[in-house]
């Protein structure tokens, strides 16, 4: 397994509604991610599609079901499939997220938080370590957006996730999005996380919008937006603090033409390039 | 003294798919929401997000019962079958049962049928796929082993048994047009659903089709379906209906692969 962090560049999340165009038009992304369940499956649309962009492009495998954190036995029939797919994308790397999604045998499909405990650390890290050894290779896993704090927590949730990654010696996917949208609702500085996350250890960033509750107090994690004026400031520190990072636009909902997507990754360009460059000269 | 996780995630489970339970109080409230607000969250989430899938994948049903009775709907599918399913992909699988089974729908044959009609398409939307048999191909084959052939189908088709004329409002509502009544027929009409260029596309069948159709798939020969079609045809029309339905399941692309029976070798 390599310790060198790659350098994809500047990409975006494949989405059904801009396949036509991605193959028609071979847009200026650098790579892009595809969400690992929408893939697996035995065939038809989505599969030509992702034989058509993978000729193109770098892919990445971002999933949402691997469920590290449940109490519930790993899935293995899961891990299969995930190898058997990621045998075909042959992917950069794998990604989920640090969280549970399903308890005995229901799925609630989403993403849900765990409290901040040694022992959901000495969970958590033992089952990546077997996902790393089934797959033959370290995965990515990405904080989450939360809108609770469990009493129980002995813990920030900057010092869970690099404590998991330390004990399990994987990687991080970082979304910036969710960390600001985190802070606002926990009330922690976010410059704080990204001061205590591993920087060798972060390979990816997320970028997205978010939309606040009805009482206007509490942000969620939407991604029907476009990434918010308070996300580009905090994506350049932390473009400043971890170096050349392989970052993407992630729009889940209210999906725009795919214009819209390439100018604002063009603005991510704009943003973190120029932090780059100086740290190089 | 710390809970154990499992306790943790139960608890969290169970606000999430009864609004009950002792979540809350594992949960820290301060002034911009109280815990129960924040877990409330999540619990709307869950359901919005299952409601969601069950639109996509039953937009025509949603279409027939109209936006307060369809969320009715969905919300006590959701608490009669969870999901249970890693891929959302796979959630709403029982809905045509669902439907059948439970009051009022049940009084409404034609939004089960409605249901296992939308869910047919899903099914061969991602089906496997499979080698194509052309014409051309079979026309290499010498007439006389043409008795002996047996035909392997591609997992991209389903049969469906339709009273209701539900083809007819999935295709007027997909339209956004005003979909006819419903209405039913006298015998149940077999449509093929089946996928071609990517896409589902669904045909209804004639009785005698529907036979070859349903015996080729279980690998019947084709003199055997040409036997069988005596039922409907003379004995001069038979291996013509035969090679006419054949000719058709070649070019929508059902045909995976052909073998020659052991006496055609």
């Amino acid at each position: 397994m390599s310790d060198q962090r790659p350098y994809l560049g500047f990409g975006l999340g494949l989405r059904k509604e801009h396949y036509h165009q991605i193959a028609e038009r071979r847009p200026r992304v650098d790579w892009f991610e595809i969400l690992t369940e929408n893939y697996m499956v035995a065939g038809g649309k989505p599969l030509h599609w992702l034989e058509r962009v993978r000729e193109e492009y770098p892919l990445v495998m971002h999933g949402v079901s691997l469920s590290i954190g449940s109490s519930d036995p790993l899935d293995l029939e899961y891990l299969r499939d995930l190898k058997t797919l990621a045998e075909r994308v042959e992917p950069e790397w794998i990604s989920d997220h640090l969280c549970w999604t399903s308890l005995g045998g229901h799925n609630f499909h989403d993403l849900l938080p765990l409290p901040y405990t040694e022992e959901a650390v000495g969970h958590v890290a033992a089952r990546v370590r077997q996902v790393q050894d089934f797959l033959g290779r370290r995965i990515l896993l990405e904080n989450l957006s939360s809108y609770v704090t469990f009493r129980d927590s002995q813990m920030s949730e900057w010092e869970f996730l690099s404590a998991v990654c330390e004990a399990a010696d994987c990687l991080i996917l970082l979304d910036v999005n969710n960390i600001y949208v985190s802070a606002v609702n926990h009330g922690f500085d976010p410059l704080e996380y990204l001061e205590g996350v591993p920087a060798e250890r972060v390979w990816q960033f997320h970028l997205a919008g978010h939309t606040t509750n009805e009482s206007g107090r509490i942000l969620i994690d939407t991604h029907d937006q476009p990434v918010r004026d308070e996300v580009w400031d905090l994506y350049a520190e932390a473009a400043r603090r971890f170096g050349p990072v392989s970052t993407m636009i992630e729009r889940d909902d209210n999906i725009p033409p795919l214009d819209e997507l390439l100018s604002e990754l063009e603005q991510a360009r704009r943003v973190a390039r120029p932090i780059w460059e100086e740290a190089a000269a | 003294m710390n809970r154990p996780l499992p306790e943790v995630q139960s608890a969290f489970a169970r606000y999430l798919t009864e609004r009950r339970g002792e979540a809350p109080s594992l949960i820290v409230g301060d002034e911009k929401a109280d815990a129960e607000e924040r877990m409330d969250l999540y619990a709307g989430a869950y359901v919005t997000r299952l409601i969601e899938a069950l639109e996509n994948h039953y937009a025509g049903l949603w279409g027939l019962v109209g936006d307060e009775q369809f969320w009715e709907l969905c919300h006590r599918y959701i608490a009669r079958h969870p999901s249970t399913f890693r891929s959302i992909r796979w959630f709403g699988d029982r809905m045509a049962r669902f439907l059948a089974e439970e009051e009022p729908y049940r009084e409404y044959p034609f939004l089960a049928e409605m249901a296992a009609f939308e869910w047919a398409q899903g099914l061969v939307f991602d089906a496997a796929d499979t080698d194509r048999v052309t014409e051309a191909e079979l026309q290499q084959l010498s007439p006389e082993r043409w008795g002996f052939l047996r035909f392997r189908f591609a997992p991209a088709m389903q049969l469906l048994d339709l009273r209701w004329n539900v083809p007819a409002l999935w295709q007027a509502l997909d339209r956004e047009e005003t979909p006819p009544d419903p209405e039913r027929n006298e015998v149940p009409v077999v449509w093929l659903i089946w996928r071609q260029a990517l896409d589902p596309r669904w045909r209804p069948l004639e009785v005698d089709e529907a036979w070859a159709l349903e015996q080729a798939r279980q690998g019947a020969e084709f003199a055997t379906l040409c036997e069988g079609l005596l039922e409907w045809v003379d004995a001069a029309n038979a291996p013509l209906r035969a090679a006419s339905f054949l000719r058709t399941w070649l070019q929508h692309g059902l045909v995976a692969g052909v073998e020659v029976g052991a006496e055609g070798r």
